[in-house]
């Protein structure tokens, strides 16, 4: 692919933990704003083509009761609410069987949107399907909306008006997963490996590939280049594994630093951290990043979930309603997953 | 790219992406819509041209067309002196349009080579072919360097910029097939037909389910033959059928040329489906001796000839790459060449000016897609142009494009958007400064103050001196 070293992935979506903050917190407060001023925060695409609030049907005297009653999502909520979609987003793309990068493109897409906007004014479950689709499309895997909107017992029409935001911001991506199978390969040479050892790589990348999809669903690739996340999860794999002295191969591998411009990375952002221990543990758990998210409990996530629903100003008599629509449409396929869907939506 | 959200600001009819630029008129015409030539208003780059192409709403009801994202996604990602430079991404989430803008090329090979062979009938001098080619390869190595491969190159599609700081420097245009082949996902064939017909590589006619960026220098040897000629080097008759039919006629203009593959230099041919098969006998044809370097009537010892045999190699392994080719001692003896193709350094030289584009200045952005009739919209008088666009990618041979095309239900956009809302808010509605352009219905985008103003000048046949 194109060099990650002038890519539009490095130089504009990489963030500091502060700037990925500061992105979250003025999201969450521009809805809170719209909260109070419109009594709903919901996004739609205007007749004009500019994107509005909506503001709800209602009369003066319901408005002001409605103000009173709708709460905003705290920041932290709305994380609960990104993470929920984005297990999703995983599952979705499991059941359809994508490759690994297409889940990895939507992934990444998904969060790229949800810095810019709050989930209380665009709806997850669209913006999910969105970059799905899109992601589709960018790597080569052409699959159609309404194929897409089928299988999951989704109007497909809504993923087609939210194709054009995701042209808001730049398509091409960098995954961890290719930097995991470039240090495997690079690590064979490194050990001059047999065919044991070949096999106790193989192992290595299959564990740091699972850790890569853990990582996937937190902040981390906001936060740092693909190849330092791949190093991460080999890190991590390899002290469960114990397949490679780790300390002497990155030794090897910065006195081989001209060739490999994720190290020249590497070693800017170990600048000011003592160790390299250190800087591992954090990016696996700790300060620097990938912050743990608490999942939260059925019976929160339907809480935050409820005052999602009453931000966007949806009443729940017309939730009903659509739903027993929906329920029509359902196909045989993946009415398990619609119905898993729903029971959230 | 983009300058921001908040398009109801202004109190103007126009959207506020459209009110940097003064629109003069459509410049060309292609399947995926239409390209006019429009002009920077802002005092910083007053003036400069810019050409803005206009994707027409996706028909097969399946969203943005493929051949727009790819554009967009790749142009955003490289810069290089040698490829267009998309400068703005505009949307318009009525009608589900969009509108890249691009450095406007004044010039184009397809139009310098027509001009050589029609209007002053000499051939082109051999600083401005050599220096044409080489940035073509150097534009070229930069994309296949980042694993990109273009697809389409064909005349047409190789921009030359006009007068101004970069006269004279080549540009790669139209991404639309262009892709990455890296690492992908499914075979590169699952993409269709690629390469307009003359300019397609031999494996691609004989079926090849994988390629590589070799099939970008067959068509680069194709072009350099062109140059030199100013003829198509292979101009087969085109089966027009679906799904990307067996090309004989084709073949068989390249065999004639360049003579029958054999084995023996092409051990990979045994595995391409129409030679396995034998599809219409094309194993047994019967070639005389060939001569290449008679139809380009160049001496077979030259080192121009043997860069343009070794970019004609059957076997697309041995094929010569863009990187190599830069190296050909052909670029390394007299004369060399240089930034601007078309003025040669050493003093005494005569070179050709030639023509600019013509403006068609009675079509306004609406263009084809609006059922009334259109209004003139240029501001008119200050535009002299006389030729046929240049981003345009179906000229004289028909661009077979069938990619990603999936039979879809009618796409129904303009009902879902009539939405009742309220007015935009203005200002402050993408505080992530995300760079994206939304428009306003169509009828907007007509300028009020040119309606009704008779007498447009036509798009006029002015040469520059």
């Amino acid at each position: 692919m194109a060099d990650f070293l002038t890519s539009t992935h490095r130089a504009k979506w990489i963030f500091s933990p502060q700037q990925l903050d500061e992105k979250y917190r003025a999201a969450n407060q521009r809805a809170k704003q719209v909260l109070e001023k419109c009594g709903a925060t919901l996004m739609e695409v205007d007749v004009d083509g500019s994107l509005s609030y909506l503001e709800p049907q209602m009369t003066a005297k319901d408005g002001a009761e409605k103000h009173s009653r709708t709460k905003p999502l705290s920041i932290e909520e709305e994380q609960c609410i990104r993470v929920f979609y984005e297990n999703k987003l995983q599952e979705v793309c499991n059941n359809f069987r994508f490759p690994h990068k297409i889940q990895a493109t939507a992934l990444i897409y998904f969060k790229r949107f949800y810095l810019q906007w709050s989930v209380m004014e665009h709806q997850p479950k669209h913006i999910m399907l969105t970059c799905i689709y899109a992601a589709c499309k960018i790597e080569e895997n052409h699959v159609s909306a309404e194929e897409l909107g089928k299988g999951i017992s989704q109007d497909h029409q809504m993923i087609l008006n939210n194709e054009m935001i995701s042209l808001e911001f730049d398509l091409i991506v960098y995954a961890p997963y290719r930097s995991v199978e470039g240090f495997i390969n690079d690590m064979e040479e490194f050990c001059n490996a047999g065919d044991d050892q070949l096999q106790m790589l193989k192992t290595l990348q299959n564990t740091a590939r699972s850790e890569v999809d853990k990582m996937m669903l937190t902040d981390a690739p906001l936060l740092f280049p693909p190849g330092q996340l791949a190093l991460a999860a080999l890190h991590k794999s390899n002290a469960l594994h114990k397949v490679i002295d780790f300390d002497s191969y990155l030794e090897s591998m910065f006195s081989r630093q001209n060739s490999m411009h994720t190290i020249s990375e590497l070693s800017e952002s170990l600048h000011g951290i003592d160790s390299l221990e250190l800087w591992f543990s954090s990016v696996l758990h700790g300060p620097l990043c990938v912050r743990k998210y608490k999942v939260p409990s059925d019976k929160e996530l339907k809480h935050i979930n409820r005052k999602l629903k009453s931000c966007w100003g949806h009443s729940s008599h017309d939730e009903g309603k659509k739903r027993e629509k929906k329920s029509k449409h359902k196909s045989k396929k993946s009415s398990n997953e619609a119905q898993n869907m729903s029971s959230l939506l | 790219m983009g300058d921001g959200g908040g398009s109801n600001r202004s109190n103007s009819n126009k959207p506020e992406w459209l009110q940097q630029y003064d629109l003069i008129g459509k410049i060309g015409e292609g399947t995926y819509g239409l390209v006019f030539l429009a002009r920077i208003k802002s005092s910083t780059n007053r003036g400069k041209s810019i050409a803005i192409k206009k994707f027409k709403q996706s028909k097969d009801g399946d969203g943005v067309s493929p051949t727009a994202i790819r554009e967009i996604m790749l142009l955003r990602e490289i810069t290089h002196e040698n490829v267009v430079k998309l400068v703005n991404v505009h949307i318009n989430h009525v009608d589900m349009s969009l509108y890249l803008a691009f450095d406007y090329a004044e010039h184009d090979l397809y139009e310098i080579i027509r001009h050589h062979r029609d209007k002053v009938n000499q051939s082109i001098n051999q600083y401005t072919v050599k220096s044409l080619l080489w940035q073509l390869l150097n534009g070229l190595n930069y994309l296949h360097s980042n694993w990109i491969i273009h697809r389409d190159l064909k005349p047409s599609n190789i921009l030359v910029m006009g007068e101004g700081e970069e006269h004279g420097v080549v540009k790669i245009a139209d991404f639309g097939l262009a892709r990455i082949y890296q690492a992908p996902l499914k075979p590169l064939s699952d993409n269709g037909v690629v390469v307009t017909i003359w300019y397609r590589a031999p494996e691609l006619l004989l079926g090849a389910k994988h390629y590589t960026s070799a099939v970008d220098m067959w068509a680069v040897g194709c072009i350099f033959a062109e140059l030199l000629t100013l003829k198509p080097l292979f101009q087969g008759a085109e089966v027009k059928a679906t799904p990307n039919p067996f090309q004989l006629d084709q073949l068989d203009k390249i065999f004639k040329v360049l003579g029958h593959p054999t084995l023996e230099k092409w051990p990979s041919l045994a595995n391409l489906p129409h030679w396995q098969q034998d599809t219409q006998h094309i194993q047994a044809h019967k070639y005389d001796n060939t001569s290449l370097y008679s139809v380009v009537h160049l001496s077979p010892k030259s080192p121009a000839f043997d860069l343009l045999s070794k970019m004609l190699e059957y076997d697309p392994r041995k094929r010569i790459t863009a990187a190599q080719a830069l190296e050909h001692e052909y670029f390394k003896i007299e004369p060399v060449p240089g930034r601007n193709a078309f003025v040669p350094c050493q003093p005494g030289e005569t070179f050709v000016n030639y023509p600019t584009r013509p403006v068609d200045t009675t079509t306004d952005f609406e263009g084809t897609t609006n059922m009334q009739s259109s209004q003139p919209v240029s501001s008119g008088a200050a535009v002299s142009g006389s030729m046929p666009g240049g981003h345009v990618s179906n000229r004289s041979v028909p661009r077979p494009m069938n990619v990603g095309s999936m039979q879809r239900i009618p796409h129904q956009a303009m009902q879902a958007y009539n939405l009742t809302s309220q007015a935009g808010m203005g200002g402050g509605m993408n505080p992530g400064g995300i760079p994206m352009q939304r428009g306003v219905p169509q009828q907007q985008l007509r300028r009020k103050d040119q309606m009704g103003m008779p007498g447009y000048p036509p798009p006029q046949k002015s040469r520059r001196i």
